[in-house]
């Protein structure tokens, strides 16, 4: 039998799968080859067969490691109970506001890491918010803690989002009748719709561990050398240690070290989706009424203010800094003559390269996705083939790529004025395969009828595309196009690696006055970014599909 | 079928809406032990949201169901005792078939070796040993419903409800299904309540039968006596009667009742607009002066019409509805 959730291949009229081959092959020359060399020419430079050694001799490394896997596994660890309880009530109550606040719950995601670093201080760094109040809390500002709740800030959400996706992955057809068998809400939970939860929050945990093991801003700001991961420390060799090779082996190191959670991320998120689009369900039945339901929206009720809490005061603090002066004057001296002279340009083409970076890679990613709709549309079993294929980037981690993309890249395209072009290539790169995840699923229910009635009146193959499929498509597109544009405007990692002053994104630059130690202006940049960040996700949620992670 | 025992189930001056819109008004009705109620109406009239309601899914705005005369409504969906089969078998997916019928008895407690009996009787019952070890995504549309019908049986319902759970299979099993249920209900004295669509079906299942129109119960007897009697226009319509103004109201005429002759001769005229083969004989749609479209069934021995030619239509019996 066929799977349900396939797309069903038209009867009329083939077309071509070609217009895979510029999918296949700008992830190939920009992401696969550059890495490949890079780690060809590590292990020429590095030695060879021993490499392993050589690179575990260095403590530095093997606390990297050690530090990837500690904030990896605890932010994991930690992040799957407090994100499922609120991920089933998403996904098993009705209540209103859900579909709002499953909207909401993105916004972490698509918060830019260093403005999250910086909140975390504005919270609980030394004059911190919440710390002055309450100085335990303190512990959050600095060191492992701070980086573990930094990481749970970004991750918790996408376990909920992942747990109430399982939760509706689950038939209710099967539950009513597993009821009518006798079975009660325990038996329901164990047999029907429980198993889909776990499935989904799994597939968080394992999101959140390669999230954290490959974080970059929060151990380089909340914590130092101590606490660098791998990702931090191949930044620090290559930049700051002057050895190319050794990060080039510790980069070969770390996509080893990543293959194995990828691996399982993946089919997690296989199984997951295969389900969700398998089933035909009802509305969930199940309405706000017992004391469990109570402490679960209690419990969602407490993660959305925390995050709600955070946001507003980045904005707060970045309007009114904790030592005094006028309230909105940090935002003044942000566009003023001052920061142009610490940042080398003014803040304006600051927030022109932002934007324009943004942009062009959210229209790449765009466009590879038209022509990957096409390709499936001609070949839909082209789609498992093609989607693991769009994730191998998920394996490489943003300083990895920058990393490849300098040393193979820069030099063909003439140096430093190029930059910018690396910057837009990595950023669509990274922002690939969770962009297209939005476009996915309606690319899975593409139906062929109406495109073989376009080609039986006579319309050309990519006529009866653009007239048939495109347009139900159309908002899928729309959302991966305002994904990968969210994306790329928080993208710190990778642009730090590469960027040149000329091309500082806003990012950077609340990075660049941070460690000059400008506060006011840091969180002025930081609350600016924020504020851009939250109007394109309206846009996302107002223009587009729900968005997928 | 109908006995003078109490009533098994019991419907009482049932009311559900879903959000503002009213879907159910005023139903009342009484299933007997051992009986089979087949509760027709075309889609969209309410019948799955009245099985949803008497099986604990729904919450009724008024009224009661009542199971041995006990009242239902603060009774949870698992402890009810009411089975439930739909059009889709919803067997459970990663359990073979002996485990999705062994899940009733199995979540109600009862012991493994009685849970093995009643699973293995259940098979037996609807011809499916041998097929214990076989995973439900292999079996055909009717194997997985006689897998259901089994694992239905297995938890000891009182009544079942099923769900249109034939209009998925195909019109050559589906007969010889609809016979197979029917026998295994019997067997085991179940009452049931069989909603369907199609009218055919409804009047060879139902001990009684009763139509269901726009949420209300519009009739409810013996399939005969419902059919040849329909109470009012909707019933009639439903039924396939050919429906004519007639003054204020309709008339109303089975097609079996309706035949052509020659014109000149007393009737009503009209023009063939098509002529189809069903098996038995010939089915004629015909249109009138006044433009209804009206269904007239010959036998095999009568002559059969050509489209575009002018007859007369007459009709032996038939009725009359007020607006």
């Amino acid at each position: 039998m066929a799977d349900p959730g396939e797309p069903v291949r038209s009867a009329v009229g083939d077309r071509g799968a070609w217009p895979v081959l510029p999918i296949i092959g700008y992830v190939l020359l920009f992401a696969l080859l550059p890495v490949a060399l890079l780690f060809g020419q590590g292990l020429w430079a590095g030695g060879g067969a021993g490499w392993i050694d050589a690179l575990t001799q260095s403590p530095l490394n093997r606390q990297a490691f050690e530090n990837s896997l500690e904030q990896g596994s605890l932010s994991a660890v930690l992040a799957v109970p407090i994100g499922y309880p609120a991920g089933v009530f998403l996904g098993r109550y009705t209540w209103p506001g859900r579909s709002a606040v499953r909207a909401f719950l993105l916004v972490p995601f698509l918060l830019p890491s260093i403005v999250v670093v910086l909140g975390m201080l504005d919270l609980f760094g030394p004059s911190g918010t919440v710390s002055s109040a309450i100085p335990a809390l303190g512990v959050l500002g600095h060191g492992l803690p701070a980086i573990v709740a930094a990481n749970l800030l970004f991750n918790v959400p996408i376990v909920i989002l992942f747990t109430a996706l399982g939760c509706e992955s689950a038939s209710s057809e099967l539950e009513e009748t597993a009821a009518t068998l006798g079975g009660g809400p325990a038996r329901a939970y164990r047999d029907v719709w429980g198993p889909g939860s776990w499935l989904g929050a799994a597939a968080g945990g394992f999101l959140t561990f390669l999230f954290s093991a490959v974080a970059f801003a929060t151990p380089l700001v909340l914590c130092g050398a101590r606490c660098y991961t791998v990702e931090a420390r191949i930044w620090y060799l290559d930049q700051y240690g002057f050895d190319p090779t050794g990060a080039a082996l510790l980069a070969l190191a770390l996509f080893l070290f990543l293959v194995i959670p990828t691996a399982i991320y993946l089919v997690l998120l296989h199984r997951l989706r295969s389900s969700s689009s398998s089933v035909r369900t009802r509305p969930r039945p199940g309405r706000v009424r017992s004391p469990l339901a109570y402490a679960l929206a209690a419990e969602t009720i407490a993660l959305l203010g925390a995050v709600a809490f955070f946001l507003g005061t980045v904005l707060y603090r970045s309007l009114s800094p904790p030592g005094g002066g006028t309230f909105g004057a940090p935002w003044a001296e942000l566009f003023g003559p001052a920061a142009t002279h610490l940042l080398g340009i003014p803040l304006v083409q600051v927030l022109a390269n932002t934007l324009f970076f943004a942009a062009v890679a959210a229209t790449i990613v765009l466009l590879l996705g038209i022509l990957a709709g096409y390709a499936l549309g001609a070949r839909p079993r082209l789609a498992t083939g093609l989607s693991l294929y769009l994730f191998l980037p998920l394996l490489i981690s943003p300083v990895l790529l920058a990393f490849s993309l300098a040393e193979f890249w820069r030099p063909v395209l003439g140096g430093e004025s190029t930059v910018w072009i690396l910057i837009i290539v990595s950023q669509s790169i990274l922002a690939l395969p969770f962009a297209l995840q939005s476009l996915q699923i309606p690319l899975a229910g593409l139906s062929p009828a109406a495109r073989d009635s376009a080609r039986v009146l006579g319309a050309p193959a990519w006529i009866a595309y653009l007239d048939t499929d495109l347009p139900q498509v159309r908002r899928g597109l729309l959302t991966a196009g305002l994904f990968a544009f969210a994306l790329g405007l928080g993208e710190f990692t990778a642009t730090y690696f590469l960027v040149t002053p000329n091309f500082a994104t806003l990012s950077v630059a609340v990075y660049d006055l941070q460690d000059l130690r400008q506060f006011p202006l840091a969180e002025a940049a930081a609350g600016l970014l924020l504020l851009v960040s939250l109007a394109v996700f309206a846009a996302v949620n107002y223009g587009g599909n729900r968005a997928e992670l | 079928m109908p006995s003078s025992e109490p009533p098994v189930l019991e419907v009482e001056d049932l009311s559900v809406s879903l959000g503002r819109t009213s879907v159910l008004d005023s139903i009342s009705f009484e299933v007997a032990p051992g009986e089979l109620l087949s509760l027709m109406g075309p889609n969209g009239s309410g019948k799955t949201t009245l099985l949803r309601t008497i099986v604990g899914l729904e919450r009724p705005a008024r009224g009661a169901v009542r199971l041995d005369g006990k009242d239902l409504r603060d009774v949870p969906v698992h402890r009810r005792r009411i089975g439930l089969l739909l059009q889709e078998a919803a067997l459970f997916p990663r359990r073979t078939v002996y485990e999705n019928v062994a899940y009733g008895p199995l979540v109600q407690g009862r012991s493994l070796s009685e849970t093995d009996t009643e699973a293995r009787r259940a098979l037996e019952l609807v011809r499916m040993q041998g097929f214990e070890e076989r995973n439900p995504a292999t079996l055909s549309g009717g194997e997985r419903q006689r897998v259901a019908l089994a694992r239905t049986i297995a938890a000891h319902p009182r009544v079942v409800l099923l769900d249109e759970p034939f209009a998925a299979i195909d019109a050559g099993v589906r007969a010889g299904l609809r016979g197979e249920f029917r026998h295994v209900l019997a067997e085991r004295g179940i009452a049931a309540v069989h909603v369907t669509h199609d009218r055919e079906e409804g009047l060879f299942l139902g001990d009684r039968v009763a139509i269901l129109l726009e949420g209300r119960l519009r009739a409810i007897g013996a399939p005969a006596t419902v059919y040849d009697a329909p109470l009012d226009v909707g019933t009639a319509r439903f039924l396939g009667y050919n429906l004519l103004p007639e003054g204020p109201g309709w008339m109303a005429f089975r097609p079996q009742d309706a035949r052509l002759d020659p014109i000149g001769s007393v009737g009503l005229p009209v023009d063939v607009l098509a002529v189809g083969f069903t098996g038995r004989g010939s089915l004629v749609v015909v249109q009138c002066a006044s433009g209804e479209r009206l269904e007239v069934e010959l036998d095999r021995h009568a002559a059969r019409p050509r489209p575009g030619e002018h007859l007369a239509l007459s009709w032996e019996r038939s009725l009359r509805f007020s607006r």
